[in-house]
Order: C-alpha cells, then structure tokens, then sequence
C-alpha cells in the first residue's frame, strides 16, 4: 500500500527543536513499520537515524512513538500503525535524544542498568559442577530476564517524569535478578545499595511500568518484591522499614491507618531528634485541621476483624 | 590513537566470550560493536546449547553426529575439540549467571534436537540467545572491558604481515578512527541479509568476511550455507527447534505428517531429523505440489497448554505478534530460509587465521567443525567455544608480542577513500536498489536447490552490481549520528561475500549436506571430501581445495 511515513528530524545544536519530514513509502501492509523505516534509509533518505536490529521483538532497540503510541517498530504492521495512509514516527516523550529517534541511552538506560550491578556473583572460583537450583526458581529468574531493554516501563514510569535520577523500574527489574537468584552471595549489600537514594523506594507504585511492559515481567511487582525481601533481611534505610511496618501494624490492629503513630513509629520512639523534627510539620497539621488522635485512643474500624483475618493469611503464606 | 592488547569486533555471543577470556587472561581488551552488544543477533535464538553432560552421553557421541551432519566435510580434530569442551564451557556460562533448565534434581536439563542421537541441548526456555547475551554483557561491565558501542570497523590495519588493529566509524561522532591492537578478533555475525528472506537481523552484513577477503585472509566453505527448516511465512522468523524438540508435528497441505516419508532414523520422531535433511524434504514437499502457498505446517495442537507456556513462551509471543495465530488452536505456516553461513574466514582449532595477530570465531569464522552442515545446538556451542579459545589465544599472542602501534597512512587512506564517496557524479542506483538485486541474486541461485549454470550466471551478476556499486553517491559523509557511511559499507561487504559464496559453490561439483545441486546430484567423496578455500586475486576470488582432516569416524 501506498503510505506517507511522517518521520521526526532533529538535530543538536542547530537551534531548532525539530520537525517532521515526509516520505511517500510503498510496501506491504503486513510489513512492520521498522521495514518502512529501513527502505527510507535505503533508497530516499541515507541519513535518517533511527536504532533496530533483530526484527523479531527479541532484542529491544526500536522503541519509538508511532503514531501517537509508544511500541516497537519491529513488532508492528504497517496495515495496524496506519491511520488514513500516514504513519507517524516520533521519539517517546520522556527519554531525550541526541539525533532523530536516536535515544541518550547511556544516562537514561545503560548507566542506571550498570549502577544496580546487574550480574551475580558465585562462591567457587574455579567450577566443576553446576549449582543445583529447582526448575521452578530458574523459571522466574528468565522471566525477568526475558527483558528486551526496550525502556518501555521506564518511559510510563511516573516517577521518572519528575525525577530523572530515579533508578527506575528497567534496572529495578534488572535488580530483582540478581537479589532473587539463589547462586548469588551479595544480597545484602545488594539490597543497601538499592535502598540509597533515588533507589527502589521512590518508586510510587503507579503501576505504569506493568502496564507498559510488552513482555508481561510486571516490573512494579518485581519492585514490591524486592522492598518486601529489603523489610524482612532488616536491609537498608532504618526509617523506610519503620513506616513499612507501623503501616501494616496500625491496618491490621485497627482496620485503618493511625496517622500519628505512624509518623512516630517511622522515625522511632526513642529517636529524640527525629522527633523533634516532626514538630513543626504536627503543628502545620494541627492548623489545617488535622488532628489525629492519640494512637490509644484511634478508633478501631469495623470489619477490622476481616482485615486482620487477611493479615494473617498473608502471612501464613509467607 | 587508542590501544588495546586485544580488540574484538562483534558484540554477540562469540565476540563477548572472546573478550572476557583475554580479560580473564590479564590482558587489556576493547569491544567494538555496530550495535550496542545487547541488541545482538545473537538475542534471537532460540534454540540451545549441545553438550554430553549427561552420565549417559558422550562427547564421543556428540561428535560422531557432528560429523554425520556435516555429511563428513567436518575436520574431526577440531570437532573433538568442540564437543569435549562442550561439558566445562556450558559448566562455565551456568557460573557466569546463565539460568539453564533444570531436571527434578535440580541439574542442567537437556532437550532432544534435531540430528542428535540423544537428549542432549541445554536450553533456557526457548530463549537462550537471548539470555545468555544478557549474562555475557553483565560479565563484561563486571569486569570493566572498554567498549566502543556503535562503531563500525570498516577495515583491517595489517602491517608487515600482520594486524594491528582496524579503522572504524563512530557513529556518535560520524569520524574514522584508528583502534591499534596487537591481537584482532572478527566476530562479526553472519550473513543473512545477502538473502531476501533469512532469519537475520538488520546488521548481518558479512562485514568481517569482506574485511578479512579485503585484507588477503582466506575464506573456507563459503558454499555452505545453511537454510533453517521452519521459519515463518514471509517473515523468516525462526521457529526454534524446540518446537519440534517438544513434540509438534510437521504436516504437509494435505495435513500428512510427511517427514516419516524421509527419516531414516526409526528411533526418533521423525520431524528430529538434521536441519539439512528437514529443509530438503520440506522443500520436496512444497516443490511437488503438497505444501499451501510454499508453506507447510508445524502442528502444536495435540501439545499440553501448560508445557507450551513453560517451554515454549516466545514461540507463542512470536507467532501471535507475526501471524495472529495462536499455536495452540491454530496450525502455523513456516518454510526454510537462509539462516547460518556454516563457512567463514578459515581459522584453526585456536580461532588462528593465516595473518598473525588475525583471529576470528562465531559466525564469521570456520574452523571446520560443522563441515556441511550443522547440528542444531551445535552454533551457540561453536560461539561460546572457539569464542573463549580465540579470546585466550589472541591474549597469549598479545602478551608475547608486546605493544604495537598501526601506521598513520592506513587511517588517513581510508578516510580519503571516505570522502571520495560524496564527490561521485552519482548513478540511478541506490543501496536499497542493489541490494535487493543482490538478495534476488542469491535467492534464487544459492537456495536450498542449486545447479551450475544458474551460479555462474548469478556470479556475473554479482560482478556487474559490484561495478555499479563503485558509482553510488553518498552526498553526506560524517557528522554527528549519520549511519550513510556504515551502510554503504556493508553492502559492499555483502557484494563480497556474494561473489565469494557464488564462486565456491560453482566449484564444488557435488551434492553435500547444505550444498545441493540438481546437475550434481551424488556426493563425490573420491574428489570432493575437501574443503573450498577461497582467497582474493585481482579477477575476484580464487578457489582451492584443502583435505579434510579424518581421525576415526570413516565416510559412509
């Protein structure tokens, strides 16, 4: 079919912020757009700038905007990414580029995937034998390994568009490998590191990164999952495990959040400097009107009965 | 000018594992790769990795079907080498991070491939390229080897007699640089896109065949080009051989599970035959009138719904994102298409060329493990083995030799060469329009079927588009992240390679394993149990005939 490719240029340093430019394409609807791309190259246009490689979705290097949706371009048709006979092909929104639909990947991929220190490191030096490992522990860790590095749960990611330096839910997923994978000997000083700043706990669990992972990995839980580990091996940050937990004490106790105790508990009951810090916020709290009871006297929910019951399931199954 | 001890072109699978061996080796290593290393070929297979680790193989076995299918072109020295490493390089990767399958006991499960007289490939799910790329990255940031992403070599630096080192196009900069090295590693990748249909990615351009030919280094086997049986319709996506591993059936037009018509092993299912034995009887099939739009089926309907999502999810994804089919309610069209070169820049056992300072592995390279044809299994193996031995052997000549630094005219010349390039007056062609002259070329003269008259006119043809590729224009050369000049290079590094490939299979003038020729029809063993070995001349390539290499597996 006869198509018009509406292919975004930009260049550095010129001063403009870049425009579309078109190319009449004629090609099979079954073709995918990456093919279009790739026939511009060859035969218009030898110095359009745009990533891909495998064709197959399997190596994740085609992540663009087209048509006003975020996908591959090697995972899609012509005939589904056509509107009227024009496609459109734009950088994503979030990751910056240095040319065309060429993406920063080093500050926005590749260093963040380097500084979870994404490999795993094994007790014997010299090995003769394989570790022993059951199926079903090695099928997850390929589940999350099955990522592409496509980038595109980093470009949903809601605490990306105001935080850049937010690890972010690829290296986090990338993360998750390493902690869970049984040969590995650092996960202590795995799960520290991750706890720093700009680490896994500024996730805000949007859910964006599961809904935009062409691969069904569900990086948001990965994340959850490797909070939760953090919790239970006392790793980290003493307040963040604090306030992780007075949050589930206070929900299971009383079927709803006690906002004081948990403003206390977070810092700990004996951290005087802690404490005090929080005054001024308790008494901008106080003027707005909000003011919560001592935690002796939060009222106690109904049908807290069927929380705690829920509680304890959980944690049955743990 | 920058200097490494060792510098590996190619960041796949095979150019990874040489890296980290020479880092391991204690010498200084750079990575130059046209692609980021994680966005490699390599990341689309499928398949697995063959080794006896099971008690009750063999790599004595594991050999023997090597040979077999390579229909006894294999020099058997160097696939003893192969398969007995086979057990401590799989042993190695599993340490590096690599989470293979696992049986009840916990230990490294295998499969049934293709060709093998066993249950035998050791498997990631159904995506081990993948993954195994991913470990082998993770190793080489761990241990800090430099890299130079997005670089494309465009020659070889060889100085009296030896390398020392190749000029390459930084992509982000749009300049030619030197890189001097005491050792070089081609690991470029293979050659699939010379086709017009193949299970390739976008860059296997037969970039190191066309710098090694360049360069003088002879080439081995370029005649043998391996088809993959099952790929999907127009698309040449593969179908792993785990889907018939697993048990789905291949079934003709008429829904006849036809290959028991060809098998000659009553012991095994009859679709687990070698590829080569497969792609022919497929390609019988749809020749002869019992295949549906050149296509037959794969049929994975009578399998478990469960397994299929344990063992074979990406094929699963693939063939919903590529056909909208599901495999478990619908029948799956494939047909074979160019997927491996089994010949490449000859090498020994050690991934040693004939220039000094030269090495090559993976796809690039032909040590003659595979003869004419290869085992299903046996290509992640040859990546990862005479990966690694290349990489120890290229540092063991490194800290030998000492420093060296390449001379500055090998730079300048190419970078004149370059600018050239803009000043063409220009013709009617473009890059896209060759290269699709070349693939018809190849399509329809070096497929699964061949015969001599066709070759040698496919061989002028190839000369007339190399003529004409000396007259395109490339109007801009260099700036910042302009992919102009990379791309016209490989395409002339596939017009090589074509040349190369067309000529060694004219020469060869018998039927064997991945070569078949209607006009040849027998395999010769009293003339032709010899390897093709081309080199360049200033008329194009020259052949040879080199003897292979028998240790106890006599032909039969």
């Amino acid at each position: 079919m006869e198509i018009t490719l509406k292919f975004y240029r930009f260049s550095p340093g010129n001063g403009s912020k870049g425009d579309f430019q078109e190319y009449p394409v004629e090609i099979d609807e079954s073709a995918t757009v990456l093919d279009a791309l790739m026939q511009v190259k060859e035969d218009q246009d030898s110095t359009i700038a745009f990533r891909g490689s495998c064709r197959t979705g399997f190596c994740g290097d085609c992540t663009m905007r087209i048509s006003r949706r975020n996908r591959m371009a090697c995972s899609t048709t012509v005939g589904a990414a056509q509107n009227e006979g024009t496609i459109t092909v734009e950088p994503v929104r979030l990751i910056t580029t240095t040319k065309d639909m060429m993406y920063d990947l080093d500050t926005w991929v590749y260093d963040k995937y380097k500084a979870v220190e994404p490999w795993i490191e094994t007790d014997q030096k010299s090995p003769d034998k394989e570790h022993v490992v059951s199926n079903k522990v090695v099928q997850d860790l390929r589940k999350v390994m099955s990522c592409t590095m496509c980038w595109l749960c980093d470009e949903g990611c809601s605490t990306m568009v105001v935080d850049r330096k937010f690890v972010g839910p690829l290296a986090l997923t990338k993360a998750y490998r390493s902690v869970f994978d049984p040969r590995d000997n650092r996960t202590e000083a795995r799960l520290k590191n991750l706890s720093e700043k700009n680490g896994m706990w500024d996730c805000c669990h949007c859910y964006e990164a599961s809904e935009h992972c062409p691969k069904g990995i569900d990086p948001t839980e990965r994340i959850f999952a490797l909070r939760n580990k953090a919790i239970k091996a006392n790793a980290g940050i003493p307040t963040v495990r604090n306030h992780y937990r007075s949050f589930a004490k206070s929900v299971k106790s009383h079927g709803w959040l006690d906002e004081a105790r948990l403003a206390i508990e977070t810092e700990g009951l004996t951290n005087i400097k802690g404490q005090l810090k929080q005054v001024p916020l308790a008494i901008k709290a106080f003027r707005k009107g909000k003011r919560p009871l001592p935690y002796f006297l939060h009222e106690k929910r109904e049908g807290r009965d069927r929380i705690k019951r829920i509680f304890e399931k959980w944690e049955e199954n743990e | 000018m920058p200097y490494h001890d060792v510098i590996v072109i190619g960041g796949g699978l095979a150019g990874m594992r040489a890296a980290i061996a020479a880092k391991a080796a204690g010498v200084d290593v750079g990575l130059v790769s046209k692609i980021h290393p994680l966005r490699s070929q390599s990341s689309g297979s499928h398949s697995g990795i063959n080794a006896a680790i099971k008690s009750d193989d063999s790599w004595q076995s594991h050999a023997e079907d090597t040979i077999k299918a390579g229909a006894y072109l294999a020099d058997q020295d160097v696939v003893e080498a192969m398969c007995q490493d086979a057990l401590r390089d799989v042993v190695l990767l599993e340490h590096m991070g690599v989470p293979f399958s696992r049986d009840g006991d916990g230990l490294i499960d295998v499969m049934p491939f293709g060709g093998s007289s066993q249950p035998r490939t050791c498997y990631v799910g159904d995506s081990a390229g993948h993954i195994v790329l991913q470990v082998l990255y993770e190793n080489i940031v761990r241990m800090g080897i430099a890299t130079y992403d997005e670089w494309t070599a465009t020659s070889l630096m060889i100085a009296d007699g030896a390398c020392c080192g190749v000029t390459a196009y930084d992509l982000a900069s749009g300049k030619l640089e030197a890189l001097s090295a005491r050792s070089t590693v081609l690991a470029t990748g293979g050659i699939g896109r010379l086709f017009a249909t193949s299970t390739s990615a976008l860059f296997a351009t037969a970039d190191g065949v066309g710098m090694a030919y360049r360069a003088g280094v002879p080439l081995m086997d370029m005649e043998m080009v391996q088809f993959h049986p099952t790929t999907l319709k127009g698309k040449g996506l593969v179908v792993s051989e785990a889907a018939r591993g697993e048990g789905a059936y291949l079934v003709n037009a008429a829904g006849d599970r036809f290959m028991s018509n060809y098998s000659t092993d009553g012991d095994r299912a009859p679709e687990l035959e070698a590829r080569e034995l497969c792609t022919q009887a497929i390609d019988t099939e749809i020749q002869e009138g019992r295949g549906d739009d050149g296509c037959v089926f794969l049929d994975f309907r009578h399998l478990d719904n469960d397994r299929i999502d344990d063992r074979l999810p990406e094929t699963r994804f693939l063939v919903k994102t590529y056909l909208g089919l599901d495999i478990t309610k619908d029948l799956v069209p494939v047909q074979p298409a160019a997927h491996r070169p089994v010949g490449g820049i000859q090498v020994d056992a050690q991934g040693a060329t004939g220039v000094a300072g030269l090495y090559a592995a993976g796809e690039a390279a032909c040590s003659g493990a595979h003869g004419a044809g290869r085992l299903a299994g046996n290509s992640m193996l040859d990546s990862i083995v005479f990966g690694r031995r290349a990489g120890e052997a290229a540092a063991s000549n490194s800290r030998a030799a000492g420093k060296t630094e390449a001379p500055a005219n090998l730079l300048a010349e190419q970078v004149e060469q370059a600018q050239g390039l803009s000043t063409r007056d220009g013709s009617s062609d473009s890059i896209g329009s060759l290269r699709r002259q070349l693939n018809q070329t190849l399509q329809s003269s070096m497929g699964v079927r061949r015969d001599g008259a066709s070759l040698e006119q496919a061989v002028s043809a190839i000369q007339d588009l190399k003529e004409r590729y000396q007259h395109i224009a490339v109007p801009t050369i260099g700036g910042p992240y302009n992919p102009s000049l990379p791309a016209y290079l490989e395409l002339g590094n596939m017009l090589d390679a074509a040349h190369i490939m067309l000529t060694c299979a004219a020469a060869r003038q018998e039927s064997r394993g991945a070569h078949q020729r209607g006009d040849k029809p027998d395999r010769d063993d009293a003339d032709w149990l010899q390897h093709t070995v081309a080199v360049s001349i200033p008329e194009g390539p020259q052949v040879s005939t080199k003897p292979v290499t028998i240790t106890q597996w006599q032909p039969s």
